[in-house]
């Protein structure tokens, strides 16, 4: 029995020793570099992306890149899980919420300042409202992204209602049941559960402001939640919008419900930077602005990075990593290669190299515009908060399933986020 | 005794591969979980003793957990014996002499091979939704789109389904036994004038009770544990209908990051599973026939 244990014990040890040579090898890379870069996206960021980093090889070819891409589902899963067990790679591209969601865990990325990037090249306030945290800027943001009110002309006119409508809340009512009246199958918004969440956050902020506000309160009241339910259940009623029962299944993901695609939904909530994969191979799109009732408060319209570029401070080559982030965010080349990606560049040289090659879609370019002229106040990290959003959701599907009033679904959504904040 | 000793020690040698596997890969996530339940340990950052807190919480406060088990006892209820009868009966069938009655066994088993994976979970989703095939079918015999998957009183009876669906591994070990059962006792049977049902309730399930005991206790495991149907298909929704305890712990553990509530949970449902099959081990005494026994 003592030989086995000895036995056992020297191989433990082996195999740890082999795991630490691993790692002290790694770090004693002196000349050449490797850096990984991860990402989300579709096919065209990819290849995008990774023609860039090519150019940059082929200028540095002391530097290996690699690429670490995929979709959207089980990203941010994996991202978290290898920065807590110390893989992560050297560059990784995050949504602007995780931002203080990561950073408020401690050290997780490296500080950036004037010295490494050229600033000037970005919008001041951009950085200090979505890539700081507590003072320091965390990251770079690759593109301006706001949302936009996705329409289909061709199906709002073919149902008698006017393409160029400018659309308020009161005629999305009126004009959109036209579309459900006259085809039951069809409706004017192609809303799921976590679109309508969207759209409740919007009502709130036009009527209160936020509906969590920067100093971790909720911002509005029951009367004013009840409003909005109120509001929101007229569009179950009126037809406007697909009952939850036919749409749960597409949660996150309405463009692949078969009745959108099939071009049987008019409009939708979206971001300028996923429209086109939410459009797909519809035609007849347009953008427009928000219904903004009067006295709002805020226009509740999001403007924010597409995506912030981080660097891992446990990166062994931070000081390359931010080298190569430069490059993919100022130089020419880079810039042509990356398009509109990642959205419309944040950068001034971005905007002018792609304007200047024509390469800035003229959709894009309006949707953006007028996002950024309506864009209201950013929400508070509290309300981007994974398990704040997840608490609205969870009261919107009561509610959306009929298990609520308007009244108790306000009542509910102000109880269970007062819990979940005092929770954080 | 020297040589016996020599034995030993290559013995060990041989094990020792899994050994480490086993010590390395699942003792030491074991033993690390455990203590975690009894922390707030968060991925990022350190944990904090808490104690029996995290537990307190599951049991005392949190509603989604009760909605979950609630939603999991469900699932394991309707899966199961479904599973096990639905096995059973096809076994039956397919221990008959037809001719080609190979292939059958064969295409029966597909599913299994299939197995319990996301592509078959996406099929799940595309042939139940609301424009689905399923829908599609019922409809040209008149009967309405029925939402499957959106309805809350529905969806966890139809992601039950592809579970069920997959019988083949408990249908192949019900056909081996039906293979043991001697031919003489069926004669005898005969002889003394039974019926096919009295038949099977008298021969049939009896000597099969091992193979149902141990089938029961595999599928319960299994079914407690199941996570990617519910997660591809309906994401525990809608409502959390489908929201079974795997996946509780897995949006605690991986979305909010709150390790050590999920390790918390994921030991209660493995005392649950540990209890539910004790209970089967010591109920079988009074159902289950080992041949040799006698029966009062």
């Amino acid at each position: 029995m003592k030989k086995l244990l000895t036995v056992l014990l020297v191989a433990l040890l082996l195999t740890g020793s082999l795991f630490a040579a691993g790692s002290k090898e790694s770090g004693a890379q002196a000349g050449p570099v490797t850096l990984r870069v991860s990402w989300w996206g579709g096919d065209a960021r990819h290849n995008a992306t990774l023609k860039a980093m090519e150019a940059y090889t082929a200028q540095n070819p002391n530097v290996k890149l690699e690429g670490e891409y995929g979709g959207w589902d089980g990203y941010y899963q994996k991202i978290v899980t290898q920065i807590a067990g110390g893989t992560a790679p050297d560059i990784i591209q995050i949504d602007q919420p995780w931002l203080a969601e990561l950073a408020s865990k401690g050290d997780v990325f490296a500080v950036i300042d004037n010295t490494m990037v050229d600033l000037s090249q970005f919008d001041a306030k951009f950085l200090e409202d979505y890539c700081t945290y507590n003072g320091k800027l965390m990251g770079l943001p690759t593109g301006t992204n706001v949302n936009t009110f996705i329409v289909d002309t061709k199906l709002l006119s073919d149902f008698g209602i006017d393409p160029n409508t400018v659309w308020t809340w009161e005629n999305m009512i009126s004009e959109g049941r036209k579309i459900n009246q006259k085809d039951k199958s069809a409706y004017f918004s192609g809303a799921t559960p976590d679109i309508m969440r969207f759209w409740f956050e919007v009502y709130i902020a036009q009527l209160a402001g936020a509906v969590v506000d920067n100093n971790k309160r909720v911002a509005f009241t029951e009367a004013q939640g009840t409003e909005a339910f109120t509001y929101l259940k007229r569009w179950f009623d009126e037809g406007i919008v697909a009952p939850f029962s036919q749409t749960s299944l597409f949660y996150q993901k309405f463009q692949e419900n078969p009745t959108w695609i099939n071009g049987k939904m008019a409009t939708s909530w979206d971001w300028v930077s996923s429209m086109d994969k939410d459009i797909g191979a519809r035609k007849s799109f347009e953008t427009r602005q928000y219904p903004v009732m009067a006295n709002a408060v805020n226009t509740g319209v999001l403007m924010r990075p597409s995506q912030i570029f981080v660097v891992n401070n446990n990166s062994k080559n931070k000081a390359e990593a931010i080298k190569l982030l430069n490059y993919l965010f100022t130089d020419p080349v880079a810039i042509e290669k990356l398009g509109t990606e990642r959205g419309i560049p944040s950068t001034v040289i971005g905007r002018s190299v792609l304007a200047e090659k024509g390469m800035i879609s003229q959709m894009a370019e309006k949707a953006t515009n007028e996002g950024i002229a309506q864009a209201g106040d950013p929400q508070s990290v509290y309300q981007m908060n994974s398990e704040v959003i997840q608490t609205m959701q969870d009261v919107i599907d009561e509610f959306g399933f009929g298990k609520l009033t308007p009244a108790q679904a306000s009542a509910k959504m102000i109880k269970s986020l007062e819990a979940t904040l005092a929770s954080l | 005794m020297k040589i016996k000793k020599n034995y030993s020690y290559s013995g060990y040698l041989y094990i020792l591969p899994w050994i480490l596997g086993f010590l390395l890969l699942q003792l030491v996530p074991l033993v690390n979980s455990f203590w975690y339940s009894f922390t707030n340990f968060q991925l990022l950052g350190k944990a904090q003793f808490l104690g029996l807190d995290n537990y307190k919480k599951i049991f005392l406060s949190d509603a989604v957990f009760r909605q979950s088990l609630k939603v999991t006892f469900y699932y394991v209820l309707i899966a199961v014996p479904l599973k096990i009868a639905f096995a059973l009966v096809i076994a039956i069938i397919l221990n008959q002499n037809i001719k080609g009655i190979n292939l059958f066994r064969t295409l029966y088993y597909i599913p299994s091979i299939l197995g319990g994976s996301v592509a078959i979970s996406v099929l799940w989703k595309y042939l139940f939704m609301n424009q689905g095939v399923v829908n599609n079918i019922i409809g040209r015999f008149g009967i309405g789109a029925i939402d499957w998957l959106g309805d809350p009183r529905l969806a966890l009876g139809t992601v039950s389904l592809v579970t069920i669906w997959q019988f083949g591994s408990s249908m192949l070990l019900f056909l081996a036994g039906l293979k043991q059962i001697p031919v003489s006792l069926y004669e005898a049977a005969k002889i003394d004038g039974a019926g096919r049902m009295r038949t099977f309730w008298s021969i049939t399930l009896p000597e099969l009770s091992p193979i149902v005991l141990f089938n029961l206790i595999m599928q319960m495991v299994q079914a407690f544990q199941e996570f990617n149907g519910p997660y591809i298909i309906t994401q525990g929704g809608p409502l959390k209908s489908t929201y079974l305890l795997p996946l509780y712990i897995y949006d605690e553990a991986f979305k909010k990051f709150n390790m050590g509530y999920a390790s918390a949970i994921a030991w209660v449902l493995f005392t649950i599973i540990t209890v539910l099959t004790l209970v089967a081990f010591w109920s079988s005494k009074k159902w289950v026939y080992y041949a040799g026994d006698k029966r009062n």
